[in-house]
């Protein structure tokens, strides 16, 4: 509290001394000096607690200055920043603060880092199982990361995702074999395989759309399963092909063999992440993002060949896809036959969709939640597919677009509860609506709303056919207390639509009247019947002034 | 010559079983919108469910048929009860629909084989040892009835959906299931008439497949693979379609055996298929009648 300026003076000086000056105190000791405004300040201070605010105020917003708003990290040496951020001012304190607008960079910071110490702080009993299920974890997350690719950034739903790295696997296995080929020139080789399946595949795809080439696709994985499986090259009887070179030396400790094989398998992920980075990220992802299914039409009116960019990115990911075939084959000495039957393909749509389809973190943590249930809890036995297969009930009975997507599936859900509780209250009378409090220039009309409606739902209580008795009998003068603040409710009414009555006949025939409420502008009759009396007119007004009160 | 015509009426043979799950599989997809990928398991299960039936009840051929279509029917409104009338009104219907039946045929298999173990079993021969001899050509019993039934049935079916109620409201939802909605039939019933039908179709084909090979948790999938292929060459929605594609496939199968050997069926299977598709997108009915657009 620097503004507080507290002086320290022990005496007072007269300043007419020096002058000579007859009388009075010339020095007089006196208190600390305080500044006047203090009190003000005091008084005007705002005592009550703040509260924080908003959504997410239990997040840290680091500070920011208007200058600094525009000074960021970024990559070098690119202008792309690393966070996204944005400044803002505190809606309530005004102060000038930094906001992250997406976090997800973060989290994925924070799960590599924990992959990457995984072997580290993993238990020394269940090391070995999960480092293995760790290396597995990278491959098919790798996969599917590629598949993620093509059914959500082209929109091309393939089934065949499998059976280009098995074909690839198996081909680079038995080049290995035959050949003597190094292992680092299975991944190399693969691609071509890769690029060659994906162009004899990408074919149909140009002419089918939708689920015509999935079921299509999911042929081809059995007619590469049957040509597999009954060629004698691949050997059809020891179910799969092995013995390709590998990287994996059989020499070195058992734990160094898990420890190569879980980094590599990690490498091989973060490969795959910037694929999906470059390819979804940049200018193909873009253009495949104006042409969604069904708005396709729209895309090509906008001169993006969406065609050539989708069968670009299926071809990139099956190169990619070629790629793992033949790391695959490099990291197993070779394949099975398993990677092309039709519970393979279930597995991997239950991964891909457990998470949501068309979304790099999807793809990972179903890949993830996937290995666990079936590496992992091993012991369960045919249980585990069980389990999978009511995991994958749950997320399509449930979920709109699997685990990731439940953050926008809850803030609909919830728009759509604030809707509908909104459009309850219109029903509870008078009240203003959020949107018209907000429009409307008078803000005191808001609260004598609010105020009328509390006065009228009390009012309401106090009617009963008692007090209809007494006023029937004594419609004018001293009222009972209930019955009094009903009239005087009444009285106080604004003036259009008032009733009033009307002389037609004195003493012998009465009606009644609702004003208009504007100047110039006639009342208008409410109602035919004639009353014999002004006391019975009093008293029939009565009844109709209750009979809105009810309604209202 | 002779044996030309043999393998012609094994392809036929084959294509009649496969063609009743191709059939299926056209309705459920023109009529619900929904993929099924459960044929599989509803096979399995009716196949099964005729195995318990012909072991612990009655031996009669004819009931233990009777007892695989109702099998089959009960796996069918299954599939329809648990996947169909909870997801067809959510977004991304289709591919939740189609995860929801391979997660029942992933369930359901592993479920039937703790129940039943990996062993094959084997349903008795329902049509007999008997031999038929026109032109110089062998007829087996089995064939003629495996080839009979399915066109009985399939012809039922065919007579049903044209001149029943249900039927017509099978139909109109095949062709625009909004405007069907609107004038009142209803998706839910219409969904469990839909998949009780292509159940009993499914129960059938499991019934005459496993009497020439096998019955096995998983011995559905290449049959419903088969059958979805032949579904789509011939155009999904179209029974006509089917039927053709079913035929030509059949003798495709025949020919390629003789020629060319039974390990290349299925590549020119595909060629076949792929050929047809590059011409005609929605298969052979796209050149008949209109199929479903979504």
């Amino acid at each position: 509290m620097s503004d507080i300026k507290t002086k320290k003076r022990k005496t007072w000086k007269n300043p007419l001394a020096v002058w000579g000056a007859k009388g009075g105190n010339h020095e007089v000791a006196t208190p600390e000096w305080k500044n006047p405004h203090q009190i003000w300040k005091d008084t005007k201070a705002f005592k009550v607690p703040t509260n924080k605010i908003g959504r997410f105020h239990y997040e840290y917003k680091s500070s920011n200055h208007g200058e600094k708003i525009w000074n960021r990290l970024r990559w070098w040496p690119t202008r792309r920043t690393i966070l996204w951020t944005q400044g803002v001012y505190n809606r309530k304190s005004l102060k000038p603060e930094k906001i992250r607008k997406d976090k997800r960079p973060i989290f994925w910071f924070l799960s590599l880092v924990l992959l990457v110490i995984a072997p580290f702080i993993l238990p020394e009993g269940y090391k070995n199982s999960l480092l293995t299920a760790g290396g597995i974890f990278g491959i098919y997350a790798s996969i599917n990361l590629c598949w993620t690719l093509v059914i959500g950034t082209a929109g091309i739903f393939s089934l065949a995702t499998y059976a280009i790295v098995g074909m690839s696997a198996f081909l680079t296995t038995w080049l290995s074999i035959n050949l003597g080929l190094p292992w680092w020139m299975l991944p190399m080789i693969g691609m071509f395989v890769g690029l060659a399946f994906g162009i004899i595949i990408a074919l149909p795809a140009l002419r089918l759309d939708g689920f015509y080439y999935g079921l299509l696709t999911l042929g081809l994985n059995e007619l590469c399963r049957v040509f597999i499986t009954t060629s004698h090259a691949f050997g059809a009887a020891s179910g799969g092909l092995y013995g390709a070179d590998t990287f994996i030396n059989e020499n070195w400790a058992p734990m160094t063999q898990t420890l190569v094989q879980y980094y590599s398998g990690f490498a091989l992920l973060i490969a795959a992440l910037f694929l999906f980075r470059f390819v979804d990220g940049k200018r193909l992802g873009r253009i495949l993002k104006l042409a969604p299914e069904k708005k396709e039409a729209f895309a090509e009116a906008s001169g993006v060949n969406y065609k050539r960019a989708r069968v670009t990115v299926f071809l990139i990911s099956s190169i990619a896809l070629g790629f793992i075939g033949g790391f695959y084959a490099a990291y197993y000495r070779g394949s099975a036959f398993d990677i092309f039957s039709f519970h393979t393909v279930i597995m991997g749509l239950a991964m891909i969709t457990i998470g949501g389809i068309g979304r790099a973190d999807g793809a990972v943590a179903g890949t993830l939640i996937i290995v666990i249930i079936d590496r992992v809890l091993v012991e369960l036995g045919p249980w585990r597919y069980i389990i999978i297969g009511f995991v994958m009930m749950f997320t399509i009975l449930f979920l709109k677009n699997g685990l990731f997507g439940i953050r926008k599936q809850f803030r609909d859900w919830r728009d759509k509860k604030k809707g509908e509780a909104r459009s309850s209250r219109l029903e509870r009378g008078g009240e203003m609506l959020p949107e018209q409090a907000t429009e409307t220039d008078n803000k005191d009309e808001i609260y004598r709303r609010r105020y009328d409606k509390m006065q009228r739902e009390f009012l309401k209580t106090l009617i009963c056919d008692e007090i209809i008795e007494e006023h029937k009998q004594k419609p004018l003068g001293q009222h009972s207390e209930a019955l009094e603040r009903v009239c005087y409710y009444f009285r106080r009414g604004a003036m259009n639509d008032k009733y009033v009555v009307k002389c037609e006949v004195p003493f012998k025939k009465y009606k009644i009247m609702a004003l208009s409420g504007v100047r110039g502008r006639s009342p208008r009759l409410v109602e035919d019947k004639i009353y014999e009396t002004v006391e019975a007119a009093y008293h029939g007004l009565f009844l109709r002034r209750i009979q809105d009160l009810m309604e209202a | 010559m002779n044996d030309i015509i043999f393998l012609i009426i094994n392809g036929i043979t084959v294509a009649s079983i496969y063609g009743l799950i191709a059939v299926a599989v056209s309705i459920t997809w023109s009529a619900l919108g929904l993929l099924n990928l459960s044929y599989g398991f509803i096979f399995s299960f009716a196949g099964y469910g005729a195995w318990l039936a012909e072991r612990h009840l009655y031996g009669e051929p004819i009931f233990v048929m009777f007892m695989g279509i109702t099998a089959g029917i009960i796996g069918g409104v299954m599939v329809c009860l648990l996947v169909f009338i909870p997801v067809h009104d959510k977004p991304n219907f289709t591919i939740r629909g189609m995860i929801g039946t391979l997660a029942i045929s992933l369930i359901g298999g592993q479920i039937l084989l703790q129940n039943f173990g990996p062993k094959a079993k084997l349903l008795p021969e329902f049509f007999g040892y008997g031999k038929l001899k026109i032109l110089d050509v062998t007829l087996t019993a089995d064939k003629i009835g495996i080839i009979c039934s399915s066109i009985i049935m399939l012809t039922l079916v065919v007579r049903w959906m044209k001149s029943s109620r249900r039927g017509l409201e099978i139909r109109a939802m095949m062709m625009n299931p909004h405007a069907a909605s609107i004038v009142g039939i209803g998706v839910r019933k219409t969904g469990i008439y839909v998949m009780a039908v292509t159940g009993a179709m499914t129960g059938l084909s499991a019934v005459l497949l496993s009497q020439t090979y096998y019955l096995s948790p998983f011995s559905g999938l290449i049959p419903m693979i088969k059958g979805v292929s032949i579904a789509l060459m011939g155009g999904l929605g179209s029974v006509r379609g089917a039927v053709i594609a079913a035929i030509i496939l059949g003798f495709n199968e025949a020919l390629t055996t003789k020629f060319l050997g039974g390990r290349y069926v299925l590549m020119t299977q595909f060629a076949l298929i792929i050929i047809v598709l590059i011409i005609r997108p929605r298969g052979i009915a796209g050149i008949l009648d209109k199929a479903r657009e979504a």
